[in-house]
C-alpha cells in the first residue's frame, strides 16, 4: 500500500475515494444469471462485506472483481480504470481463499514470497525481510521453512493472508476466510483480520454466508440475494432498518408481521415512545390491532402511511417483551432453544410464529408485547 | 503509470455524484500500469496459447493431414469425386458376407436366411467383429475375477498386483505373439507340457483360439483395471444403509453395488472391441492371412500398392469403431455416477475366517481363477524366455543369443541387424517422448478446462486413439515421406522422422490419460491464488500445477516411451525399404523364419521396456485412467 494515514485505525468516510466500482454488473452462463444489476462502490481503506446465503451471487462477484471470471454485463472499475479483460495477475489484488489453497510443494516462506516473483517488494525490502515481516504481521513468526502441512488450519489461513498481503496489493479479496475454521477460532481471527486491515488500510472485499460475522467486522455489507444487492449499509443499519424483508429474516431472529393500516383507534398519532418526533398508525395483523412508529419528520405528511394501504414491519426478538398487554398479542409457547445466556422461545399465534428471548422458558399461553418505537417498517404498498 | 493519471484527470472533471469526484490520494493502481510492459512479459503471457497453437500445428501435420490424404483419396478416383470404391466395398462378398447381399439390394430376408444357414460367411469384416466380440466375452469373464480379488481382498502383494495390471499397455504386442507363438506352437512349451503327460499335441496355431486368448491377455488386465476402480469407489455406507434397511447382502450387492460396477465394466468393454476390432500384430503373427482382420487386410492392400481400396476399408473400420464408441459414450454420459467414495468397502483376508460355503465357495473360485490366470498371462513371457534359451534339441543353449551377435557382425545391408533395431528403438522412443510430453501436457490442460466446444477439443485430441495405425502409417509415408508439394517448394520427411511423428501420435493420448486426472483434481484456487499474486498462466502451470501432478508427467513419460518401443502398426508400413526397423520389427522380420532369435530378440524388448515400467512403478503411483 502507499501511504497509510488518513483512514489508519478508523473506517473510511463518506467521501473517501472509489476503489473498486461496479456499475450494472451481470454474469451468465449458459442460461442462468449467477449475478445481475449489481452496482457496488466500495471506498478506499474500507472492510466491504458482501453476505447472502449460498447461491446468492456473492462469490461470483468476489471472482469478478478478482478477474477469474468477467461480467456478461457492466463494467467494472478500480479507481477510474475499467480493468474489462485485464487478467488477474494484472489486476494488483490479493485473495484468499476459504480452502487456504497454499502450494503444498513450497515451504511456508516460499507460499508468502511467491507473488514477489513477479513485482519488487513494496517499501525497498527484500525479499527475505518481506517474508519475515508479513509472517511477523499475521503472528507466524519463525514458520517460514515449514511445511504447509505442519500447521493448523487457523495457521495455514494466516499464511494464506500473508501471502496475499505480501506484494501489497491494492486490494484485499477474502472468499469465505473461516468457513473451515471451528466457532471460537473463527470469531479470534476475523479480529485478527479486521485488525490487520485497519493497520494497513487495505481495501477489502469479504465474502461470507455467516451474517453475524458480516456485523461484526465491516464498515459495510451488502446482503445479496438471487445475484442481486438488496441492501447495502454500515452494519447497524442493516440490522435496525433493514430494507427488505428478505434482509430483515436474513440478518439475525426476526419477527416480521404483514398487516393494514387501520382506522380510528387513535389514527396517526405524533410523539410516541422516546423519539417524540416519531409518529405511530395502527395496524390491523390478523384481527390484532399493533401501533407501529413510522419514519419521518412531523411534517412531512407523504411519507405516513394512509389507512387501507398494507404495511409490513418487523420487531427484533428482544424487543419483544414477554408479559406486556400493551400493544401486543397472547400468543402460545411452542418450544424453546437453551442458548445459554438467554432461551429464545417459539410461540404460536393465529398460524403465525414469534420468536422472543427470555431468561427463563415459557410454557402456555403468554402475553407479548412491544414499544411501536422499536417497530421498523420494512415497507408499505398504497391500498386499492 | 500513465493510463492512472490520464483517467484521474478525466474524473476531476466529471460531475459524478458522491466520492467519485474526490480522488485525492492513492489511484488504485494496475499491476501492469507501473512497470514497462518488457517483451518477455508479453511472450510469457501467451505462452499457453502459443504451445496450443503448436500442438494444433503437430497434430494437423503428423496426423490430420496425412490421415486426411488417403481418405481423399479413397473418394478421388482419376480425379473425379466418387463412392464408387465404397460401393465395390460393401457390395464385395469377401468383406462383408451375407450383408453384402444387403448392400448390393437383395431382400433383407434372403439375407438373414443366408446368416442363418450352415455355410454364411462373414467376411473379412464380420469376422474381425466376430473375433473382437469373442475377445471381449474372454477379456471381461477374465478380468472381472481379478477386480473381484484386487477389490474385496486383502492380501500381501495386493497392490503389487494392481499397479501390475498396467503391464500389458506397456509391453509391446508383437512380443506377446512371439510369446504366444512359444506356448501354442508345434513345438511350443504346451506341446512339450502335454507330450510329458502323454497326450497328443494340439496346433493351436493360427486358430481363432489363439487369437482370442491372446486379447485377452492384453484386455482382461485392462477390465480389471476399470472395474477394480469403480468398484472400491463404491461407499460402504450405502451398502451398510441398503442392509439396514432390510437387503441380503445378495440383495445389497445387486441393488446398490452392481449398478456402479456396472458402467466400468462395459467401459471396459467397449474399449476391448474397439482395441481387438482394430488388432494387427497378434492376429498377423497367430493369424497369419489365413485369419485375417480388416487392419491386416488394409495392410496388405497397401502393400500391394491399392491405396484406395485400403483407404476405403481403413474408413469403414474407423466407422465401425467409432460407432461403439459413440454409442458407449452416450450411455456413459446418460448413466455416470459421480460418487466418490468416501469410505470404501472393507477387505476381506484371503484365508477363510470359518470352513462355512460362504466363505470357503468365493476363494476356492478364486484359486481356480488364479492357475487359469497364471496360465494366461505368465505362460506366454515365460515361453518366449524359454524357448530364448531353448536349442533345437530341446537343450540350454545361448544360441539364439550368439546368432544375433553373429547377424551383428556379419548381417548383409539388407537384413535386419540387432543393434540397429535396438538403437532405433530407444532413439525414436526418446525423441516421440520429447514430442509427446508437451503436447499431452498442452492437451490435458485444454481439456480440463471448462468451455464451450470442450468436448470437441477432446474428441479432435483424442482421435488418434481410435484410428488405425496403418491408416496413419500409410499416410505418413504418402503425405510426408513421399513429399509434399507446397508453393513450389518439395518437403520431404526422413522416414524416420515419420516414424517418430507416428509414435509421438500414438503416445501422446496416454501423456493426456495420466496427467488430465491430477490436473483435474487440483483445487482451482491454488491456481487463482497464484495468478491473484502476479504469476501469467504459463507461470501457473510452471510454477504450481506441473510440480504438483510430476508422478503423473512421469507416468506418461513412461507410457508414451513404452507406446514407441512396442508400436508396430505404423512403424512396420514406414520402415518399408528403410532402415529405420525397430526392435518389434526385427521380431516380425526374424519371426517367420526361425523362431529362436524372434524369441532372444523378445526378451531383449522386454527388459528394454521393463526398465520403462520400473520407472512407470516408481514414479507413476496409481492411475485408473487408461
Amino acid at each position: 500500500m502507499g501511504s497509510e494515514g488518513n483512514h489508519r485505525k478508523t473506517g473510511p468516510d463518506a467521501n473517501a475515494p472509489v476503489a473498486v466500482e461496479l456499475e450494472g454488473v451481470g454474469k451468465r452462463y449458459d442460461g442462468t444469471v449467477a449475478v445481475q444489476d449489481v452496482d457496488l462502490r466500495i471506498r478506499e481503506g474500507e472492510f466491504f462485506t458482501l453476505v447472502g446465503p449460498s447461491g446468492c451471487g456473492k462469490t461470483t462477484t468476489l471472482r469478478l472483481i478478482a478477474g477469474f471470471e468477467e461480467p456478461t454485463e457492466g463494467r467494472i472499475r478500480f479507481g477510474d480504470r475499467d480493468v474489462s479483460g485485464v487478467p488477474p495477475e494484472a489486476r494488483n489484488v490479493g485473495v484468499v481463499f476459504q480452502n487456504y489453497a497454499l502450494f503444498p510443494h513450497m515451504t511456508v516462506g516460499e507460499n508468502v514470497g511467491y507473488g514477489l516473483r513477479f513485482s519488487e517488494p513494496p517499501g525497498g525490502a527484500s525479499r527475505e525481510e518481506r517474508v519475515r515481516e508479513l509472517l511477523e504481521l499475521v503472528d507466524l513468526p519463525g514458520t517460514a521453512d515449514r511445511d504447509p502441512e505442519s500447521l493448523s488450519g487457523g495457521q495455514r489461513q494466516r499464511v494464506a493472508m500473508a501471502r496475499a498481503l505480501a506484494p501489497g496489493p491494492d486490494l484485499l479479496l477474502l472468499d469465505e476466510p473461516m468457513s473451515a475454521l471451528d466457532a471460537r477460532l473463527r470469531e479470534r481471527l476475523r479480529l485478527q483480520v479486521r485488525s490487520i486491515q485497519r493497520e494497513l488500510g487495505i481495501t477489502t472485499v469479504y465474502v461470507t454466508h455467516d451474517q453475524e460475522e458480516a456485523l461484526s467486522v465491516s464498515d459495510r455489507v451488502a446482503v445479496m440475494r438471487g445475484g442481486t444487492p438488496e441492501q447495502v449499509a454500515p452494519p447497524r443499519t442493516v440490522y435496525r432498518r433493514p430494507a427488505s424483508r428478505f434482509v430483515a429474516e436474513f440478518v439475525g431472529d426476526n419477527n416480521v408481521f404483514e398487516g393494514v393500516v387501520a382506522e380510528g383507534n387513535g389514527g396517526v398519532e405524533a410523539g410516541v415512545g422516546a423519539d417524540s418526533t416519531a409518529r405511530t398508525v395502527p395496524v390491523d395483523v390478523g384481527g390484532e390491532t399493533l401501533r407501529v412508529a413510522v419514519g419521518g419528520e412531523a411534517d412531512a405528511e407523504d411519507d405516513v402511511p394512509r389507512p387501507g394501504d398494507s404495511l409490513t414491519f418487523c420487531v427484533r426478538p428482544q424487543h419483544l417483551r414477554v408479559g406486556r398487554t400493551e400493544n401486543g398479542v397472547r400468543a402460545e409457547a411452542e418450544s424453546a432453544e437453551f442458548l445459554g445466556e438467554t432461551t429464545r422461545v417459539h410461540l404460536g399465534w393465529g398460524g403465525r410464529e414469534l420468536v422472543v428471548r427470555t431468561e427463563d422458558p415459557l410454557s402456555g399461553t403468554v402475553a407479548v408485547g412491544f414499544d411501536p418505537a422499536d417497530a421498523h417498517v420494512i415497507g408499505a404498498d398504497p391500498g386499492e | 503509470m500513465s493510463d492512472g493519471s490520464r483517467g484521474r484527470d478525466g474524473s476531476d472533471g466529471s460531475d459524478e455524484s458522491d466520492g467519485t469526484d474526490n480522488r485525492r490520494d492513492r489511484p488504485v493502481r494496475l499491476r501492469d500500469g507501473n512497470r514497462t510492459t518488457r517483451l518477455g512479459d508479453r511472450i510469457e503471457r501467451r505462452a499457453l496459447t502459443g504451445l496450443a497453437a503448436a500442438t494444433v500445428a503437430v497434430l494437423a501435420l503428423v496426423f490430420y493431414y496425412p490421415v486426411g490424404t488417403v481418405l481423399v483419396e479413397s473418394v478421388v478416383v482419376d480425379g473425379a469425386v466418387t463412392l464408387g470404391v465404397f460401393a465395390d466395398l460393401l457390395r464385395d462378398p469377401f468383406y462383408f458376407g451375407e450383408l453384402a447381399r444387403l448392400f448390393a439390394g437383395e431382400s433383407p430376408l434372403a439375407v438373414v436366411r443366408g446368416l442363418l444357414g450352415a455355410d454364411r460367411r462373414l467376411g473379412i469384416v464380420g469376422f474381425t467383429a466376430y473375433q473382437a466380440a469373442l475377445s471381449t466375452i474372454a477379456s471381461v469373464a477374465l478380468g472381472l475375477p481379478a477386480a473381484y480379488l484386487l477389490a474385496r481382498f486383502e492380501f500381501p502383494g495386493r497392490r503389487t498386483l494392481r499397479s501390475l495390471t498396467i503391464v500389458p499397455f506397456v509391453l509391446p504386442s508383437i512380443m506377446v505373439a512371439v510369446g504366444y507363438v512359444a506356448t501354442f506352437g508345434r513345438n511350443g512349451t504346451l506341446n512339450a507340457v502335454l507330450g510329458a503327460v502323454g497326450l497328443g499335441p494340439v496346433d493351436l496355431m493360427f486358430t481363432l483360439e489363439a487369437i482370442v486368448i491372446a486379447h485377452a491377455f492384453y484386455n482382461a488386465p485392462l477390465v480389471a483395471r476399470v472395474t477394480t476402480a469403480a468398484w472400491e469407489s463404491v461407499d460402504a455406507g450405502a451398502v451398510e444403509t441398503a442392509r439396514s434397511l432390510g437387503a441380503s447382502p445378495a440383495r445389497a450387492f445387486l441393488h446398490v453395488v452392481a449398478p456402479q460396477v456396472y458402467p466400468a465394466v462395459l467401459m471396459g468393454a467397449a474399449l476391448t472391441f474397439v482395441f481387438t476390432f482394430g488388432t494387427f500384430p497378434i492376429v498377423l503373427a497367430l493369424g497369419g492371412f489365413e485369419l485375417a482382420t480388416v487392419e491386416v487386410f488394409v495392410y496388405r492392400l497397401a502393400r500391394d500398392l491399392n491405396y484406395a481400396e485400403a483407404a476405403a476399408l481403413a474408413v469403414v473400420e474407423l466407422v465401425i469403431s467409432l460407432s461403439v464408441l459413440g454409442a458407449y459414450l452416450r450411455y456413459e454420459a446418460r448413466h455416470t455416477v459421480t460418487s466418490r467414495g468416501v469410505r470404501p468397502l472393507p477387505r476381506r483376508p484371503l484365508l477363510p475366517s470359518a470352513p462355512t460355503a460362504r466363505e470357503v465357495l468365493p476363494r476356492l473360485g478364486l484359486g481356480v481363477y488364479g492357475v487359469v490366470a497364471a496360465l494366461v498371462f505368465l505362460a506366454p513371457l515365460a515361453s518366449m524366455v524359454l524357448a530364448s534359451v531353448t536349442g533345437g534339441d530341446g537343450g540350454l543353449t545361448l544360441e539364439h543369443y550368439r546368432f544375433l551377435l553373429e547377424r551383428q557382425r556379419t548381417g548383409a545391408a539388407f537384413q535386419v541387424r540387432p543393434w540397429p533395431a535396438v538403437r532405433n528403438s530407444l532413439v525414436f522412443a526418446a525423441a516421440s517422448a520429447l514430442v509427446a510430453l508437451p503436447m499431452g501436457v498442452v492437451v490435458a490442460v485444454i481439456t480440463t478446462r471448462e468451455y464451450r466446444g470442450r468436448k470437441l477439443v477432446d474428441a479432435v485430441a483424442m482421435a488418434p486413439f481410435a484410428v488405425s495405425g496403418i491408416l496413419v502409417g500409410l499416410g505418413l509415408l504418402r503425405g510426408l515421406v513421399f513429399g509434399v508439394e507446397v508453393a513450389g517448394w518439395r518437403i520431404a520427411v526422413a522416414g524416420s522422422a515419420a516414424i517418430v511423428a507416428a509414435h509421438a501420435v500414438a503416445g501422446y493420448p496416454f501423456v493426456v490419460r495420466t496427467v488430465a486426472p491430477g490436473l483435474e483434481s487440483l483445487d482451482r484456487s491454488l491456481i487463482e491464488s497464484a495468478r491473484a499474486l502476479g504469476a501469467s498462466r504459463a507461470r501457473v502451470l510452471r510454477d504450481v500445477e506441473l510440480p504438483l501432478v510430476w508422478p503423473g508427467v512421469v507416468a506418461g513419460a513412461a507410457f508414451a516411451v513404452a507406446i514407441s518401443m512396442g508400436e508396430f502398426t505404423a512403424t512396420v508400413v514406414l520402415a518399408t525399404g528403410a532402415d529405420a526397423y525397430t526392435m518389434p520389427i526385427a521380431i516380425e522380420r526374424f519371426i517367420g523364419r526361425r523362431l529362436g532369435p524372434a524369441t532372444a530378440m523378445g526378451v531383449v524388448l522386454l527388459v528394454v521396456t521393463g526398465v520403462s515400467f520400473v520407472v512407470i512403478e516408481r514414479l507413476g503411483g496409481e492411475y485408473d485412467g487408461i
